[in-house]
Parts: C-alpha cells; sequence; structure tokens
C-alpha cells in the first residue's frame, strides 16, 4: 500500500507543479529558501529579551494574561506557592459537584510541578482518589493505558501543567508527552491547570518565534499533537447564544505559581 | 459534492424569501456576527495590513504548493503517520473506507469538516455500514434533521430554538425545551458516549503548516479535540490548498480567522497533529491518517484568474455579511459551500454552466471582499465568472449564452457608439413606455425579452428630459 500512495503521490504533485506553472504567480522559491530565516543576532536579541524579563515584566504580563481571560470565562487565580496553590485546588474540588453520577474522583498528570501539589494525600482524608496518569514500565502497556482512559472517564476534575501560557490570547499551551495523558484536559467537567509566573509569553508570535529559535524548544520541536487551549469549551450554534461546555470542560481554571513576595 | 443542486437556485431563494422563520435567523446572523466582525479588524494592532499581508502568505503556499505538501507528507510519514493523495472524491472515500473496513470500525466520530461533506463521507460510511455520528452541535442539529448544514461555520443557523427544542424531543426523547444551555447539555450526554466509545474519528484540516509537518484543527466546542484523541484512528481529510509554509504565518492567519469566523481572539481549541501517538503515551490515536485532495481544485490553480479563491480559510466572514445570502439563506445555493465564497467556487468546482446562477444572483456590492480576512477579490471573480458565461470558454467547457442576448448587446453597443441613433432610440422608447403599465409613476411589466428584469421589481420610467437637453436648457 505505501508504495503505492508514492506513485499517487508524485502523479499528484506533477499535476499540481503544471498548475503553477501555466499560472505562474511571482513568489516562487527554490526548495532551500522556502522557509523564513532571521539572522543569528535578530534571533539572539529577541531571545535574550524574551528570557531577560524581570520578575516585573512577568507580573504585567499576569495582568494582561486575566485581563484576556476574563470575556472568555477562564479563571486565572494568581497563588503564593505551591501550597496555597494546592490547598485552593482542594478547596475547588470540595466545593464544586460532579457532572455524571455522584462520585468524586480526580485525575491528574505525572508532572513535577503537580506531583509538589500532594493531592492525593490531601484529598485521601475526604476519599477523594487522585488518580496519577503514569504508565508504569512493569505494566502491560494497552492494559495499563485502558485502566487509566477508564479511570479519566470516571473523574470530575482533571488537573495538569502546562508548557506555556500566552498571555494575549490566554492560551494555555500542552504539547503531547509520556505519562501526561491528553484526556485529562479535555474528558473531566472541570480543568485545572497549574503553571509558574515565568511560564507566561507576551502573543502568539513570542511562541512561535521560541517553537523555531529556541535551541530546547526546536529540539523537542512541536511533538505529535500540541494543542492551545483558550477557555473551557463553548458554543454558539443554537442562535449564535454562547453556552459553555459543549463536549469538553465546562470550567477552567488556571493557577498561576506567582513565588513568595 | 454529493448532491448538488444549483440548478433550482431561484426557486429556492423565493422560498427562503417568504419563510420568516428563516429570515430572523438570518437577519439575527446578518446583525450581530457580521458587524462584530468588522470592528475586530479594526482593533487589530497591524490594522488593515494583516490582511493584505495574510493574503501574500497564501499566495506564497499556492504559488510553492508542490514542496510545501511533499514537505508535509514526508514529515508526518516519518513520526509513523500515513499520508494519501486524492485526485478526486471517489479516491478518498475508498482510502476512507478501505480504513474503516480494515479497522471494522462501526463507529464514527466526525469533527466538523466541509470537506468531508464536499466528498459525500456521511452516506459513504452509513452505507458500507458505519454509524458516522457528527460532533459539532450545529452540524449534529442539522444530522438529526436529515438536513444539510446552511452555514460553514454556523450549519444549524437556519433554525430556530424552538425548531431544534421540538426536535431533541422527538429525537433524543427528552422534554421541549427551548432553552439553548439545556439543549446544549442535552446534545453533550447524547455524544459523550459516542465520544468514548467511537473506533475511528474523522476530522478536516483548517492550515496545515508545511515546515514543522503537521496539520492543525481549530474548534470552540472541544468536539473535534474529542474525536481525535480518543478513538484508535484519526483520519484527517484536508482541501491540499489548506496549507502555509513557515509557522509564523499562522499568528496572523489565525487570529485573522478567528476573527472573520467567530469575533474572537483565538478558537478555543487550536491542535497540532503531525502523527499517531508515541508508544510511551497514554492515550491520542494509534493510527493516524491524513487525506490529501485534490477534487477539482489543481484546474483552479491553473487559472490565473481564479487561483485567488484557493486562498480561502473558510471563515465565513463574507456569509455573515453578503445582503444575497442574508436573504436566501444557504440552502438555496444548493451546495456545499455557501455565500460568495460558495458562489465563485462551486462553479469551479462543479460546472459553471449548470451553476452560474450561483454567481450572476450576487449583488457585487464589495462587502464580502472587505470583511475577508484575506482579502480575496471575490467581486473580481464573480464578474469573470460572468464574462465566461457570455463569452464562452472551452476550458472550462462553457459554451458562450444565447445568439439573442448576444445579438441584442451587439445592437446596444452599436447604439451607445453613436450620438444620433442613441438619442433617436430614447426619443422613440420615452414615446413607448406610454403604453407599459404603470403604478406610482413606475414600470410595472417590461414586454419580453425584458420581462426577466420586472418580475420581482417596478422599474423607473424614463425621465422627460434627458440631462443633457436639461443643461443645455440651463445654460441658454
Ligand atoms: S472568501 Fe474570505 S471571507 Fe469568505 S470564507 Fe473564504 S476566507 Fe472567509
Amino acid at each position: 500500500m505505501i508504495e503505492e500512495n508514492l506513485n499517487n503521490q508524485d502523479r499528484f504533485l506533477k499535476t499540481v507543479k503544471e498548475a503553477i506553472k501555466a499560472s505562474p504567480g511571482g513568489y516562487r522559491k527554490n526548495r532551500e529558501e522556502l522557509f523564513s530565516r532571521l539572522s543569528q543576532s535578530t534571533i539572539d536579541s529577541r531571545l535574550k529579551k524574551i528570557q531577560n524579563r524581570t520578575r516585573a515584566d512577568q507580573l504585567k504580563l499576569l495582568d494582561l494574561l486575566m485581563e484576556q481571560a476574563e470575556p472568555i470565562n477562564l479563571r486565572v487565580m494568581p497563588v503564593k506557592n505551591l501550597q496555597s496553590a494546592s490547598e485552593s485546588i482542594k478547596e475547588l474540588i470540595l466545593d464544586k459537584n460532579p457532572e455524571w453520577g455522584t462520585v468524586k474522583k480526580v485525575a491528574a498528570w505525572k508532572h513535577p510541578l503537580i506531583d509538589k501539589l500532594s493531592l492525593g494525600d490531601a484529598l485521601a482524608k475526604y476519599d477523594i482518589p487522585v488518580y496519577q496518569s503514569e504508565l508504569k514500565s512493569t505494566d502491560d502497556l494497552p492494559a495499563g493505558k485502558q485502566m487509566i482512559r477508564e479511570q479519566i472517564f470516571e473523574s470530575f476534575v482533571g488537573i495538569t501543567a502546562a508548557d506555556f501560557c500566552i498571555a494575549q490570547t490566554a492560551s494555555l499551551v500542552m504539547k503531547s508527552h509520556p505519562n501526561q495523558a491528553r484526556a485529562v484536559s479535555l474528558v473531566p467537567s472541570i480543568h485545572v491547570a497549574v503553571i509558574e509566573l515565568n511560564q507566561i509569553i507576551e502573543n502568539l508570535g513570542e511562541f512561535y518565534f521560541l517553537q523555531k529559535w529556541d535551541p530546547i524548544q526546536k529540539k523537542e520541536g512541536l511533538t505529535n499533537c500540541m494543542t492551545l487551549i483558550s477557555g473551557p469549551s463553548k458554543t454558539g450554534d443554537i442562535e449564535l447564544i454562547m453556552v459553555h461546555g459543549a463536549h469538553g470542560p465546562c470550567e477552567l481554571h488556571l493557577f498561576v505559581i506567582t513565588g513568595e513576595t | 459534492m454529493t448532491t448538488i443542486s444549483t440548478e433550482h437556485y431561484k426557486n429556492k431563494a423565493k422560498e427562503a424569501i417568504k419563510d420568516d422563520v428563516l429570515q430572523s435567523a438570518l437577519a439575527g446572523l446578518q446583525n450581530r456576527l457580521g458587524p462584530a466582525t468588522a470592528a475586530m479588524y479594526k482593533n487589530l494592532p497591524e490594522g488593515d495590513e494583516l490582511r493584505y499581508k495574510a493574503h501574500e502568505v497564501r499566495m506564497f503556499a499556492l504559488d510553492n504548493l508542490d514542496m510545501l505538501l511533499e514537505q508535509l507528507a514526508q514529515k508526518i510519514r516519518q513520526r509513523g503517520g500515513n499520508v494519501f493523495f486524492a485526485r478526486d472524491q471517489k479516491e478518498a472515500v475508498n482510502y476512507c473506507l478501505e480504513i474503516t473496513r480494515r479497522r471494522k470500525a462501526k463507529l464514527a466520530v466526525k469533527g466538523k469538516s466541509m470537506v468531508s461533506e464536499e466528498i459525500g463521507l456521511n452516506d459513504a460510511l452509513i452505507k458500507d455500514g458505519v454509524k458516522a455520528v457528527e460532533t459539532d452541535l450545529g452540524e449534529y442539529i442539522v444530522q438529526l434533521a436529515g438536513e444539510h448544514p446552511s452555514h460553514i461555520i454556523a450549519p444549524a443557523i437556519h433554525k430556530t430554538r424552538n425548531q431544534i427544542g421540538s426536535l431533541f424531543e422527538e429525537k433524543l426523547g427528552i422534554s421541549y425545551t427551548n432553552d439553548p444551555p439545556t439543549l446544549t447539555k442535552a446534545a453533550r450526554k447524547h455524544l459523550r458516549d459516542a465520544f468514548l466509545t467511537a473506533d475511528i474519528g474523522f476530522s478536516g484540516c483548517n492550515l496545515a503548516c508545511a515546515e514543522t509537518g503537521h496539520i492543525t484543527t481549530l474548534s470552540n466546542e472541544g468536539n473535534i479535540r474529542l474525536a481525535t484523541t480518543l478513538p484508535k484512528v484519526h483520519v484527517a481529510i484536508m482541501g491540499m490548498e489548506r496549507i502555509v509554509a513557515s509557522l509564523e504565518d499562522h499568528d496572523a492567519l489565525f487570529r485573522l480567522l478567528s476573527r472573520g469566523a467567530a469575533a474572537q481572539n483565538l478558537a478555543g481549541y487550536v491542535s497540532y497533529i503531525g502523527g499517531p501517538a508515541l508508544d510511551s503515551e497514554i492515550d491520542g490515536p494509534e493510527e493516524f491518517h491524513l487525506v490529501i485532495l485534490d477534487n477539482g481544485r489543481s484546474k483552479i490553480l491553473a487559472d490565473e484568474e481564479f487561483k485567488e479563491i484557493l486562498c480561502c480559510i473558510r471563515c465565513a466572514a463574507c456569509l455573515n455579511v453578503c445582503p444575497v445570502y442574508g436573504k436566501i439563506g444557504g440552502h438555496s445555493y444548493g451546495c456545499t459551500y455557501t455565500g460568495p465564497i460558495g458562489a465563485v467556487l462551486t462553479p469551479l468546482m462543479t460546472d459553471i454552466g449548470q451553476s452560474k446562477d450561483l454567481f450572476q444572483g450576487e449583488s457585487l456590492c464589495g462587502a464580502c471582499q472587505d470583511n475577508c480576512p484575506v482579502n480575496i477579490n471575490l467581486p473580481r471573480m464573480l464578474l469573470a465568472l460572468r464574462a465566461k458565461t457570455a463569452e464562452g470558454d472551452p476550458r472550462w467547457n462553457i459554451k458562450p449564452s444565447s445568439p439573442v442576448e448576444k445579438f441584442i448587446f451587439s445592437i446596444w453597443s452599436k447604439l451607445i457608439s453613436n450620438r444620433k441613433a442613441y438619442d433617436f432610440f430614447f426619443r422613440l422608447a420615452r414615446f413607448g413606455q406610454k403604453i407599459l403599465p404603470t403604478k406610482n409613476g413606475e414600470i410595472r411589466k417590461l414586454p419580453p425579452p425584458f420581462s426577466g428584469w420586472t418580475l420581482d421589481r417596478d422599474m423607473q420610467q424614463i425621465a422627460s428630459k434627458s440631462f443633457i437637453q436639461k443643461w443645455k436648457e440651463t445654460q441658454k
């Protein structure tokens, strides 16, 4: 089948090429010049500008984030440290009721920042299990995946971290990583995300710049699946009236750990 | 396209105009979404410049399309995905059916995708024994009602909440309500099971990125994310022109697309998908397929006059301001792509002669171009299509229009190039019009072959004196 597909491809692309020749538009390039490039000095100076932001700069970005988040119903909660984040999340979980059924269960990523919240311990005395999405190397993979999948389906709150947060569009960026199930930010009715202050960047342009030119990001790439999430799920499909919670989470709470002052 | 019935345009448009329910729904769309989009463009830091830049980015992609698609395919294959190039809808549908058969799929969930409408995927799946569930709320409503979408972004815009309430009462067995949140919740509940148990998920592609080798999907509901995350197989279908070269091209285009489509800064969910999930990942599809579709697009690309239409990112902003769409609604067009974009694209993708009413029906007011996030000159192409039907074009298989029409216009062109003959004609006409029926000083009916002009409107009488005559009199 693969060989056949390649034949298809050649024939297909030949047709496209001939079509382009028939109506030349003046933007035709050589293969090496297809993608935009920047000089190393431009890259360096812009990277420096982003990486050398002061705490005051970051706090300004937080303000921008909060301003942009409000109209799209993304609730941003700045907290001083991990402990108060943990405390607030616990309160939230105790306060909210499950959308489906009555039993409270929580799903969370296996992630250094989330681990430090020790939510499992905090919620144990309320009999609320916190399932971590972690594949053990000893597990039978398909069975392990299936089990975690079911745990996520049963949970009413999903807790994740994020790779970045873009202030201007109030977007959380999540690349796909092992042990960070995509469904945690998707299937439970309430999505709780936790980030640190220095993960906030200014806008979409800056984000793409970093993906393309920051050595660390470049190495990692966009991964097989990267999602930008701006607010909870919503729809306007019935008479253009905005309703939250169409298919994804009905609520999205973002805790930003600002660090002690 | 599966069911095109563009030849019924005039009749359907007449019915639509008489339909009060539809008229109020369309008015809502045009009064709210249309102006909101325009206001959003004004608030962009770059202003209108961004639209011109976006146009350039799209034209750049078209001029280098073969190389960009090759790079996209290569990168996706490197990550373990499959890429299939389909020349027409038949090849695309067959490829999809091969997958569903091999996987013995019973239930498919679909994220909103106009291109899957274009190739008639739903019908093919159902015929093959696969239940295909639309998951975008609007599409779901339309599917429950056994209809087709009437708008690219708001598929069920032609339906009122009362109608949707009755529909849900009948089909989902819930008690009647016309409360949008309650109705949305009912659909959410019904679709949840489908998402959790589906064997395969289908999606479209908003705009791929060649540089990194990813397709992208945009949605607000989260349905596309669900449909492309939970099932074991994900099949994405993209029109071959839906790609840009560099990653940062998405910055301008996504901001514009989200504004044009829904007057927001950025769609709620934007996903970059570049292949199946890794083994070490807990979830995500284990199999990923990308179908890249031509289906008439390369023919458009080869035509200097029309290739610009392939810049379109299907945001539907042109529908929301079009005075014609605003009155006759999407179903009158009788095809997948409606409104100004449909009036250009459908004839080019199907048959210009058969669907000529579509571009002849548009008003050339120019609102579509002003509102288009990528500044496509739709009015120019509407005119070019009209010229093609008048003069004929073997490449597009159009014969010149009727000899009678041609004859009349050749007389007219002689007449207006000869002052004396022109004045004489109008003297005659001024006299002749006295025998025509009038109302409030306007002509009710013209004789054939001009009777079509006064079918739905009255016509001003020719003034008793021409401007030149009056001018001369004042100079005395
Ligand atoms: S023609 Fe322009 S406004 Fe219309 S759908 Fe396409 S991109 Fe949007």
